[in-house]
């Protein structure tokens, strides 16, 4: 605005000085008598001018009032000290603000000495109306910003549009990326026009049909690895039992017959079937382990009757029940759990086996259900002796025993039954809180369920 | 009875036939897939024990071989993948029975028996457990008082006779109620919700103490060394 106006001014300056130009030669040539007699001149009413000479009034336009139009009480007074100002320096714009013919006006007087000879005064007052210089830059600057005022409604729809055009196929990806499950490992199914996704995309193929194939590889050497383990071991423990059925053969010959029940009772014999069940377990715990890494875990959850799986379990593990004197006791109806179910037949495995481990002979187990508006509590508590709150957490590290080497219990195990435990209900989003049982006084084992496992967690 | 033994693994092979022929079966062994199921359209077998992990043909596939020729053959499976998957894979083929190495002998054999008894090859149909005998098809049950030799019969009935069978033949195993129910009712006939209680309550009235135990909230158990 304020560049428009100075611009005005600027105009209003080249016009006092043309007109001052004019006059001045004017008056030189024809002299005074001449402009007697004050002449209007038509004007449409962008200008006003006034144009005297030695303080008379000469010519003016016609929408210029008969008066002068800037107050000629200081004018006259310096008009002529102005005026020789004015030779020396440049004339120097002296604007100013009047109103006139009820409209505001901004005006400008100049004024210079004609030649030497006739050394008359001629002034000129210019002036043009505010208004019309107002609406002038206003015109101007609308007509400046209409486009661009246009163009900033636009320019975003557009830009917004071809930002999104131009990422779309990274959208695809990220839909395609997003939906997936973490442990699916098929190739992306999407087409890439452009070089750089494409290249993109064909990698992230070829990453995820590498990671598909290890993690094949790694569950078929879990697999190979048991199979390679677990029959020698079974020849160990068809031999150990033909060895004591041979040895009770070779003994009664001639002497009081001698049973199997009575050579594997011999200590040697008796070692070598525990160390043989023993390494059984510690195969079956780190293949349990490895099972149990969510990357190993393909099928998703399903609905199943905790109550069942528990009474399987408690079906499984009554040998060594019975071989302690050891009661237990099941307390749970029909709670329906979605989760990986052979996770959580692991998981009761794991906890209940240790509750029969960790219990005295002719001790008591307690297994129950409980099913609350938010989760599902699976309890197992013993009588046995518990553990001191301060290994609580220690007892869920990789082959971690209480006590160390110094275990005091000479129960088959190796330390990896409540890692075991620890993965499965990290899987399933379950906590696990040890405590003292209040009723059996010894460990209290409660694995908190959440009702419903919508998915899996992956790595 | 003659049991065809298909297993690639050498030594337990060996190991398993001594044993099996120590407890008077009669083994053929064979390591190989196409063998075996050549073996089986041919010779007169009673049973097959099955390794699934063989050189040629995948354990499981000759099972299916098997029972697409309509053989109704008695199968145990003896395998070391330990999967739940597997192991409903391998019983949904067909198979009677599922072992994962390493199994105890004891448990074959008693599963052995189990399948004996059911194709009527037993020399004896007599099942024992401690002082208690069931003639599985006398449909009769003797106990031994205390140490004297002497026996007597108990009469039971039908339902109670059904119930005290499943309970011996699985000896050493859970029965769990639901499981007992479903050997004794059909599909559709009305069972009186304790009905498994009250026959067990009859039995235990006749038989000797602790001889049926209760693991409250699982099942019932009969021990072996009752």
């Amino acid at each position: 605005m304020s560049r428009a106006e100075k611009q005005f001014d600027q105009q209003l300056l080249d016009l006092a000085h043309t007109l001052l130009a004019v006059h001045a030669v004017e008056t030189s040539v024809y002299g005074k008598a001449k402009t007697q007699s004050i002449t209007p001149i038509p004007q449409r009413g962008s200008f006003a001018f006034q144009v005297l000479v030695d303080n008379k009034l000469v010519l003016k336009t016609n929408n210029a009032p008969d008066h002068l139009i800037v107050a000629t009480a200081n004018w006259n007074d310096n008009a002529h000290e102005a005026a020789n100002k004015q030779l020396r320096h440049p004339p120097k714009e002296n604007f100013l603000e009047v109103n006139f013919l009820d409209k505001r006006w901004r005006a400008l007087a100049l004024s210079t000495k004609t030649s030497p000879e006739h050394a008359s005064l001629v002034s000129v007052i210019v002036a043009q109306p505010l208004q019309a210089q107002f609406v002038l830059a206003q015109e101007l600057i609308l007509a400046a910003m209409t486009p661009m005022i246009v163009a900033i409604v636009i320019l975003p729809l557009l830009i917004y549009a071809i930002i999104t055009r131009g990422l779309k196929p990274l959208h695809q990806l990220r839909s395609e990326l997003g939906k997936r499950k973490a442990n699916d490992f098929s190739s992306l199914n999407l087409q890439a026009h452009n070089s750089e996704l494409s290249d993109i995309v064909i990698t992230l193929n070829q990453l995820f049909s590498r990671l598909d194939g290890a993690f094949k590889r790694e569950r078929h050497f879990a697999e190979d690895a048991a199979h390679e383990l677990k029959t020698p071991l079974s020849v160990l423990k068809i031999n150990v039992h033909n060895l004591t059925q041979d040895f009770s053969k070779r003994l009664s010959i001639g002497h009081m017959s001698v049973t199997a029940a009575d050579v594997s009772r011999l200590d040697s014999i008796k070692e070598l079937t525990s160390s043989v069940n023993r390494m059984g377990h510690i195969i079956d715990q780190i293949l349990n382990l490895n099972r149990t890494n969510s990357a190993q875990i393909i099928h998703g959850s399903a609905r199943f009757n905790l109550n069942v799986i528990l009474q399987q379990v408690i079906a499984e593990l009554y040998n060594g029940i019975l071989n302690k004197e050891q009661s237990i006791e099941l307390e749970s109806s029909d709670v329906d759990l979605c989760a990986h179910e052979f996770s959580v037949h692991l998981l009761a495995v794991n906890l209940i086996s240790n509750a029969i481990k960790y219990t005295p002979i002719g001790g008591k187990i307690k297994i129950s259900v409980k099913q609350n508006t938010d989760d599902i509590i699976l309890s197992v508590e013993d009588s046995g002796s518990g553990i001191n709150p301060q290994e609580y957490e220690r007892i869920f590290d990789r082959f971690y025993r209480v006590g160390g080497d110094q275990h005091n219990s000479d129960a088959l195990g190796c330390g990896l039954g409540l890692t075991i435990v620890k993965h499965i209900a990290d899987i399933h989003g379950a906590k696990i809180a040890l405590s003292s049982s209040s009723k059996l006084q010894g460990l209290q084992v409660d694995v908190h369920f959440k009702h419903t496992i919508v998915e899996l967690a992956g790595t | 009875m003659r049991i065809l033994l298909v297993e690639d693994d050498l030594p337990l092979a060996n190991a398993l036939q001594k044993s099996l022929q120590n407890d008077g079966f009669v083994v053929n062994h064979i390591d190989q897939g196409k063998l075996a199921l050549n073996a089986l359209s041919t010779s007169d077998q009673d049973m097959v024990i099955l390794d699934l992990g063989l050189p040629d043909i995948d354990g499981l596939n000759v099972l299916k071989q098997l029972r697409n020729s309509k053989s109704s053959l008695p199968v145990i499976i003896l395998t070391a993948r330990d999967s739940l998957e597997s192991k409903v894979q391998g019983l949904d083929y067909g198979a009677d029975d599922y072992l994962v190495k390493p199994f105890e002998i004891q448990e074959l054999m008693a599963r052995l028996r189990v399948i004996e008894r059911r194709l009527g090859t037993a020399i004896s149909s007599l099942i024992c457990v401690g002082q208690v005998k069931l003639d599985a098809y006398a449909h009769k049950v003797f106990v031994c008082e205390g140490n004297s030799d002497s026996e007597t019969q108990v009469h039971f009935s039908k339902k109670e006779f059904m119930v005290l069978k499943a309970l011996m033949e699985n000896a050493g195993r859970i029965l769990s109620r639901d499981k007992i129910e479903s050997q004794l009712y059909h599909w559709g006939e009305e069972v009186l919700s304790n009905a498994v209680e009250v026959h067990i309550h009859k039995l235990r009235k006749c038989l000797p103490d602790k001889f049926i135990q209760n693991v409250r909230g699982v099942g019932y158990i009969i021990n072996h060394g009752c």
